[in-house]
């Protein structure tokens, strides 16, 4: 019974984010399975725990899962109608397969590492907390717990996407289950897999690569065992891939007539915040590499209203959190110039533990490293705007959660940096594997006529690598 | 396909294999140790509250009991949790039991020492459903309550408690 209500639970949220990305995309671009698989679980996510806040506020009881599960098996009706083409097939390669095989092991090992494990501290006591109250109310989060100083400690402020996730599961399950709340986190992992080959296969126009760079992803401590990884119930490896989806879909709409990737890097850009406060910054990045993109690329002054939704969602969660007289966060004092001057003796301190987390060799193994040379390859394309915007979504961020330590609120900020700042890098570590993705494709930058021939690599046309439509590319500028 | 031999292709292919051979090399025993350190244990609905529950107080299966009791309570009633400072335990405690005891609302107290005494007298015991001591001694005025494993009592309070 468990299992064919989660299949349910999964399956709706699937197919409204199926429905989503096929308004979203039209029916001009073509989608490989992994991308249509992984973009609808991330749209899926969205638009769910979107409804369920949004309809929350006006019914509660069954009326909220009816009314939710009517809106995404519509969003899914539509979706079957438009259908988003699938690229024709090729058969793989045996290093593909090969490759292929390792990322299914290691799926298998993240889902088991998930199930030995317990929800972790804040998995527990800020996220799956709000799913289980909800529940207990009806679908709706009780005002007495935005308000209540007691509980303060689980951060009432933060955004639902997860907790609602889970509170959908509850819903569908009958009952607040924290074992089965933990299957979200590993397919938030398959997603990312799945969107670093789909990704890397756009890029450098290559199979290989993507899939060689996704199996690496196992391969960081910080992502599979370490606190706060992804199998524990934190949203920072979601929002990593939500991040990485944002960038992802931005670095392919800087080609020229790529509308439909700026229509999607809009809506994950959107659920940026809506995934965890830190989203905001995130967002704030993701924004301006969008505003760069707009007036590098000259696309229509139209494409500003893509910041809109993401707007909404800030704004409206704030009224939503004052509206309910929500306690606010007492981490960071205020940011103002005068607490600035104050507290600045505290940046080279902050700047040495930040060093010091890059070759945390346990927690991160060579990651850091291996993302410096990448840089230092891609340094000389500043050029490419798709390239300046991935070194941007990759410093920028840390600079500024470097910044924010510098109004922490903690008596001992130190131990505040060394408390989060592993899961504040995680979300930038998916945009450091399309930073190697490029780097180690180096070769066809220096031979297109090569690129060519063995497939393409423009972001439009990578999904059909290898098949007619390759052939009417050859005008379309060349990314790797 | 033909294959075009350089310096610069070769340096390049070393370094990617190079690092990704040295980069698996260091991530494969973290990773190895992490995926067979922990076993499968509970799986029910409430498995992380358990897990934490007996890792702190020796006691499985606490967190049904624990909400059994806060049900049986007034709901328009607060939890007051005691818990001590410096004591990362005794904090985590507490706020498994704040989690717990939904829908009651509850009022953390951190305190120095492991005697709250004077915090207990300020209270108004006609808006306190239960008083709960994480890692923490009962003062001997106010009655027994149940105990969880080592270090966990909840004690319900009556309309009025005297001293």
């Amino acid at each position: 019974m468990s299992a064919l209500s989660l299949l349910g639970a999964f399956g709706t949220l699937l197919v409204a984010g199926y429905g989503l990305l096929a308004l979203l995309v039209g029916q001009k671009t073509r989608f490989s399975l992994t991308e249509q698989i992984a973009f609808s679980w991330l749209l899926g996510i969205g638009s769910v725990s979107l409804l369920l806040w949004i309809f929350g506020l006006f019914v509660h009881g069954g009326l909220l899962p009816t009314l939710v599960s009517i809106v995404c098996l519509s969003l899914g009706f539509v979706g079957w109608r438009r259908m988003v083409p699938v690229p024709l097939r090729r058969s793989p390669t045996p290093c593909e397969i090969f490759l292929g095989i390792i990322i299914v092991i290691e799926i298998a090992i993240v889902f088991y590492l998930s199930f030995v494990h317990t929800l972790g501290w804040d998995g527990l006591l800020n996220w799956e907390i709000k799913a289980r109250y909800a529940f207990a109310n009806g679908g709706v989060l009780p005002a007495t717990y935005l308000s209540d100083s007691g509980r303060a400690f689980s951060h009432p402020e933060y955004p639902l996407a997860i907790p609602f996730t889970e509170l959908w599961l509850y819903l569908w399950l009958g009952e607040a289950d924290q074992f089965c709340a933990k299957a979200i986190f590993p397919i938030f992992y398959v997603g990312g897999t799945f969107l670093l080959v789909a990704l890397g296969k756009r890029l450098t126009g290559r199979t290989w690569i993507g899939l060689f760079l996704a199996a690496f992803l196992f391969f960081v401590p910080q992502i599979t065992v370490e606190a706060g990884s992804a199998v524990v119930g934190y949203a920072d490896f979601p929002l990593s891939i939500f991040y990485l989806a944002t960038i992802g879909c931005l670095f392919c709409a800087t080609e020229p007539k790529n509308d439909a990737f700026f229509r999607l890097y809009a809506a994950f850009l959107a659920l940026l915040p809506w995934v965890k406060r830190d989203g905001l910054i995130l967002w704030t990045v993701a924004a301006a590499c969008g505003v760069f993109v707009i007036l590098r690329t000259k696309k229509s002054p139209l494409f500003f209203l893509g910041f809109l939704p993401g707007l909404l969602i800030i704004c409206g969660w704030h009224l939503y959190l004052s509206s309910m007289h929500a306690l606010q966060a007492a981490d960071f004092v205020p940011v103002n110039l005068e607490t600035l001057g104050a507290h600045l003796n505290r940046i080279l301190p902050l700047l040495s533990a930040f060093l010091a987390e890059f070759y945390n060799l346990p927690t991160w193994s060579l990651f850091w490293f291996v993302v410096a040379v990448g840089v230092a390859y891609l340094l000389r394309r500043l050029r490419d705007p798709g390239v300046l915007v991935l070194l941007t979504a990759l410093v920028v961020p840390i600079v500024l959660y470097l910044f924010t330590y510098i109004f922490s609120n903690w008596p001992n900020y130190l131990e505040h940096v060394g408390l989060s700042i592993s899961r504040l890098l995680m979300h930038v570590v998916a945009v450091g594997f399309l930073i190697i993705i490029l780097a180690v494709s180096r070769r066809s930058e220096k031979n297109p006529a090569r690129l060519h021939h063995a497939g393409v690599a423009t972001c439009t046309m990578a999904g059909s690598e290898r098949t007619p439509v390759v052939e009417l590319a050859s005008g379309n500028r060349h990314f790797a | 396909m033909t294959f075009r031999f350089s310096y610069g292709r070769i340096a390049h292919v070393l370094l990617w294999c190079g690092l990704a051979v040295a980069s698996l090399g260091v991530s494969i025993p973290k990773i190895y140790s992490g995926i067979t350190e922990y076993p499968l244990l509970s799986t029910g609905p409430l498995h992380t509250c358990d897990s934490y529950l007996r890792f702190t107080t020796g006691k499985s299966g606490a967190s049904k009991d624990l909400i059994s009791i806060f049900q049986s309570m007034t709901a328009s009633k607060r939890i007051i949790i005691f818990t001590r400072k410096d004591d990362a335990f005794s904090s985590g405690l507490g706020m498994t039991t704040a989690y717990l005891a939904s829908p009651h609302l509850v009022r953390l107290f951190e305190i120095n020492g492991t005697h709250p005494d004077s915090e207990l007298l300020k209270m108004n015991p006609d808006e306190v459903a239960a008083v709960v001591f994480c890692r923490m001694n009962r003062p001997n005025w106010l009655p027994s309550g149940k105990v969880f494993g080592s270090g966990l009592e909840v004690v319900p309070i009556p309309e009025k408690v005297r001293r």
